[in-house]
């Protein structure tokens, strides 16, 4: 329990109004069952500083809380005294439209975000999932989350420029720059991206931003066999053609997407699922060489558009989420792109012979699936742990990204960290020497 | 220093020299004079020192062994690829020794399917590109120097190049290295796949200019050669125009692969040295490369020659094949070798500003310029907003070097006075460590030296470069350093 005089300490920094204390409030913000003893909503910077000095001081630990949609991400963790939450650090700090560099408080919501870049016809070029559900800038960054459209534009290191950094101990701090070229000193923002909390807390971002294209077309191909489809893809992947996405699905999540979006495919084959945006004619001049080249691979498919389009790339970008509202068990597994038939045949057999249920989409172009398994806990354990020994034998890593705590106990959640394991912790000493910031969850 | 000290210091380095030749064999180590002098500096020659050994290790397991040898003994290091750094990164230390990557030159494995090619670092940048050309594919990066720079250098310094706009630089394009730490221990980090769990190390070492320890193996990422390519070329009275013009195409929701502009100096030098076909008496031209699907570029093009004539462009011309293009690049590449003819001396600066201040601040560098009385000529990667003005003097007038650090300061200033930066590719190094204060706050640099400190408290790689003063790893002001906890347990040695 914190001490009264450190609560009322903690609630003067931000005021009674930004803080929560009555456990029924306090439920929300559990991470895997852990129960925070106060949630604190800063409204400036300075704020999230002095919390943290006072953290230093009296040694509590602090989660760093966007809108929590990643909250499942994670090792349990060790203790909980402060959920602290972005939320209200929300503004933009400066929008250089002709520069397409943009600053902005972490706090605030990609949907947000977006729709106001949208306004000069520009975008972060991130897409991942949970932006309906509010996903926060600086928890995108923290968690190093992407979409689909990675395969054209690349994940969260590829455009973040610059940050600011409230640490451990309270100092602000910042690194790189706000110009789109820079190599003075360390890439700071690199460290941070995919450092979950665990090295300080991000409230300032600037990004380099994109035009947003003209014109979109995704072509929906089913194949008679996985090695069809794969063949088709090493096709696209090995021309001159500038795919956005470029996801295959495996019969089980093609079949559930059909029904939601009123696809009418074929629900028993894998399936590409090509994006292309770019101008109107480029887009219309390369669907076509995909649809000649995918169906001379046996495919058959759909061209879709517009709203129905949109609708399928939604369910993508927030598979599975969407698709499952409850009890998930999601991985991701970093392969080879050559090497996916070989993840997803293993898939197969693991479902056929450990009764669950697999729902696959794979980022083809990269060589990452995200996975959602169904069934009952011991088997699922037993299929991922099989799993990640089959992905590490082929050079590849298994990372678990959401399940309840009853697997958790039964697979490690990040796996193999490497041999840059020893650096990773003395870099996380040496700025958490006391481990206050996500205690257990990541590196420690 | 009596006698007997001395030869007690000659003894100990004969010694080390002798731990060397085991390691690595006799021909591996440097130690006489004549030739220890072709490492005294790299490409930014005013400053040189000469290192006490150079080694020349063959593999990973060699490097660690020189590394733990140099653990051992507090002899500071500093690797090497080709030398051709413009920030003297690879100056080597007083009393220190060079490690020499360059017989680490091997291209370990060429995936296409995968897209990937591992090197060592040693490797020449455009021997990625010939090993994947015939299959359609290139490594992006490509700074004007890479039939020489090595891709360890590239990484050390987070390289560009002219098609860095659309594509990114050296980090965006490694996807794992291995390396031998300060301590000798060889890690990996990243790799061919995408995704490894943990911190981002590879996004760290990329652009830490060789202070974090010595890579010894890259994972590199090939892309597809596209499927069309225009290069247009477009000539103006004032340089001013040409910045305009280059933000003007942006605005328009244009990212072209690269955009490079050069001043009347640059023009007429280069003109004299390859015959490019630069129009002699122009203010400035600019080069604008398209590329991508054929129906892309060709709707572009119009929108590009639009704002090329909205900016006073006077001649605007589309190369019509590979070969005037390769010729309009050429010109380009071959910059400051070029410059050489007009001046006997320059001083090469790198600053970044944002690209909507190109006009403005090519205005105030000209002003400065005439303060001073230096001449400065320009050459630079304009989308990226990334400068690089060559204050032009003559080393031999009493004086002359002295100005041309003041005029080079001040150009900085204006760069970061302009929210940039004061250096976009050729890294802070022991040139610019001075300037690195006008970016960032002592927290900002203790944050960067919690980073070094994690990887080399003994400060012994690559040691004076990047932080404006020398810091080490305990000092007075910094967090205190407590017990790490596999220390404690008895599992690590004292960091
Ligand atoms: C004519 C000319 C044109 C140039 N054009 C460009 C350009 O367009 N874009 C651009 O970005 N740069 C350019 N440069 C600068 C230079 O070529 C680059 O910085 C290049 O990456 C340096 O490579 P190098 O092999 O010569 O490295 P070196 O100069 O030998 O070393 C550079 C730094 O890398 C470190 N280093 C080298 N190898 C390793 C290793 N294996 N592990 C750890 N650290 C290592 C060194 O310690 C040093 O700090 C140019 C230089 C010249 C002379």
């Amino acid at each position: 329990m914190l001490k009264k005089n450190i609560i009322n300490n903690l609630l003067r920094i931000v005021g009674e109004k930004n803080a929560l204390t009555e456990e029924a409030e306090l439920k929300s913000f559990s991470v895997d069952d852990v129960l925070p003893e106060i949630v604190l909503f800063p409204n400036e910077v300075e704020q999230v500083s002095e919390i943290m000095k006072l953290a230093s001081k009296e040694s509590l630990s602090v989660l760093p809380w966007g809108s929590g949609t990643k909250s499942a991400l994670g090792n349990k963790p060790d203790r909980a005294d402060i959920v602290l939450s972005t939320k209200n650090l929300d503004r933009i700090v400066e929008h250089g439209a002709s520069d397409l560099v943009t600053t902005t408080q972490c706090g605030i919501t990609l949907k947000k975000f977006q729709s106001i870049l949208n306004k000069e016809n520009q975008f972060l070029a991130l897409d991942p999932p949970h932006v309906g559900r509010k996903a926060t800038v600086g928890g995108i960054i923290a968690a190093n989350d992407s979409g689909p459209e990675r395969l054209r534009y690349g994940t969260a290191r590829e455009f973040l420029i610059g940050l600011k950094v409230v640490s451990a101990d309270g100092t602000i701090f910042k690194g790189g720059s706000k110009v789109v070229k820079n190599v003075a000193g360390y890439d700071l923002p690199k460290l941070y991206v995919g450092s979950l909390g665990t090295l300080g807390i991000i409230v300032e971002a600037t990004f380099r931003l994109y035009p947003v294209p003209e014109y979109s077309e995704t072509y929906l191909v089913s194949f008679p066999t996985l090695e069809d489809a794969h063949g088709a893809v090493m096709t696209l992947l090995n021309s001159d053609i500038v795919i956005t996405s470029l996801e295959i699905l495996n019969p089980e999540l093609i079949s559930s997407l059909a029904k939601r979006n009123d696809l009418d495919i074929k629900d028993d084959q894998y399936t590409l699922a090509i994006g292309i945006k770019n101008v109107e004619k480029a887009v219309k001049d390369q669907v076509s060489t995909v649809k000649t080249l995918c169906d001379q691979n046996g495919g058959k498919g759909k061209v879709i558009s517009g709203v129905q389009e949109e609708k399928f790339w939604d369910d993508i970008r927030d598979f599975p989420w969407k698709l499952f509202k409850t009890t998930r068990v999601v991985c991701k597994a970093s392969v080879l792109l050559t090497q996916i038939p070989q993840v997803l045949e293993t898939l197969k057999r693991l479902s056929d012979e450990n009764g669950i249920k697999t729902y696959i989409s794979a980022r083809a172009g990269n060589g990452i699936l995200i996975i959602s398994i169904k069934g009952e806990p011991s088997s699922m354990i037993e299929s991922l742990n099989s799993l990640r020994a089959f992905v590490s034998s082929i050079g590849g890593h298994l990372i678990i990204q959401e399940a309840p705590c009853e697997i958790k106990a039964g697979v490690s959640v990040w796996g193999d960290f490497g041999s840059g394991l020893g650096i990773m912790k003395k870099i996380k000493f040496n700025f958490d020497p006391d481990n206050l910031l996500n205690p257990g969850r990541f590196i420690t | 220093m009596t006698t007997q000290h001395k030869s007690k210091s000659l003894s100990r380095k004969e010694k080390f020299r002798d731990r060397l030749i085991e390691i690595i064999g006799a021909d591996g180590v440097i130690s006489s004079d004549d030739e220890l002098i072709a490492y005294e500096c790299d490409a930014l020659t005013g400053y040189r020192i000469k290192p006490i050994f150079v080694v020349l290790p063959n593999s990973a397991e060699e490097v660690s062994a020189v590394i733990k040898e140099c653990y051992k003994e507090n002899i500071p290091y500093v690797p090497r690829g080709a030398g051709t750094g413009l920030s003297g990164g690879a100056l080597p230390t007083e009393e220190g020794i060079v490690i020499s990557l360059s017989r680490m030159n091997k291209i370990l494995d060429v995936d296409i399917p995968n897209q990937r090619v591992v090197v060592e670092p040693g490797v020449v940048n455009l021997w990625v590109t010939d090993a994947v050309s015939s299959s359609g594919y290139y490594y992006a990066p490509d700074p004007s120097s890479q039939i020489v720079c090595t891709i360890g250098g590239n990484v050390a310094e987070n390289s560009g190049g002219v098609h860095c706009l659309k594509y990114g630089v050296t980090t965006n394009h490694v996807l794992g290295v291995e390396m031998v730490l300060p301590d000798g221990e060889i890690i990996e980090v990243g790799g061919k796949t995408l995704d490894h769990p943990g911190y981002d190390l590879t996004g760290l070492v990329v652009g830490s200019e060789g202070l974090l320890g010595v890579v010894t193996k890259v994972a590199l990422k090939i892309i597809n050669k596209p499927e069309a390519v225009k290069t247009l070329f477009a000539s103006f009275d004032h340089i001013e125009d040409a910045g305009a013009a280059v933000s003007g195409i942006t605005v328009r929701g244009v990212i072209p692969a690269g955009m490079e502009i050069m001043d009347s100096f640059c023009i007429r030098a280069v003109e004299e040295a390859v015959g490019a076909g630069y129009p002699v008496d122009a203010g400035a031209i600019l080069l604008v490369e398209l590329d991508g699907p054929t129906a892309e570029v060709e709707a572009l093009l119009p929108i590009v020659e639009e704002v090329l004539k909205e900016n006073n462009a006077i001649q605007i011309k589309v190369a019509k094949d590979a070969k005037e293009r390769e010729l309009l690049w050429k010109g380009r590449k071959n910059a400051f070798p070029a410059m050489g003819r007009i001046s006997s001396d320059y001083y090469v600066q790198d600053g970044v500003i944002p690209r909507s201040k190109l006009a403005e601040v090519l205005g105030e560098i000209g002003e400065l310029s005439k303060k001073y009385g230096l001449r400065v000529a320009n050459v630079f990667h304009a989308g990226d907003g990334n400068l690089h003005p060559l204050v032009l003097y003559d080393s031999s007038k009493e004086g002359d070097l002295d100005k041309t650090l003041e005029l080079s300061g001040e150009i900085l200033q204006v760069c970061v006075d302009k929210g940039g930066s004061i250096t976009g590719e050729h890294g802070v190094g022991h040139d610019k460590k001075r300037f690195l204060s006008l970016m960032f706050d002592e927290e900002d640099l203790d944050a960067m030296n919690l980073v070094r400190c994690a990887f080399d408290v003994k400060g012994l790689c690559n040691p004076g470069k990047l932080f404006p003063t020398p810091r080490t790893c305990v000092e007075p002001g910094m967090k205190p350093f407590k017990e790490h906890p596999l220390q404690k347990a008895g599992l690590g040695e004292m960091y």
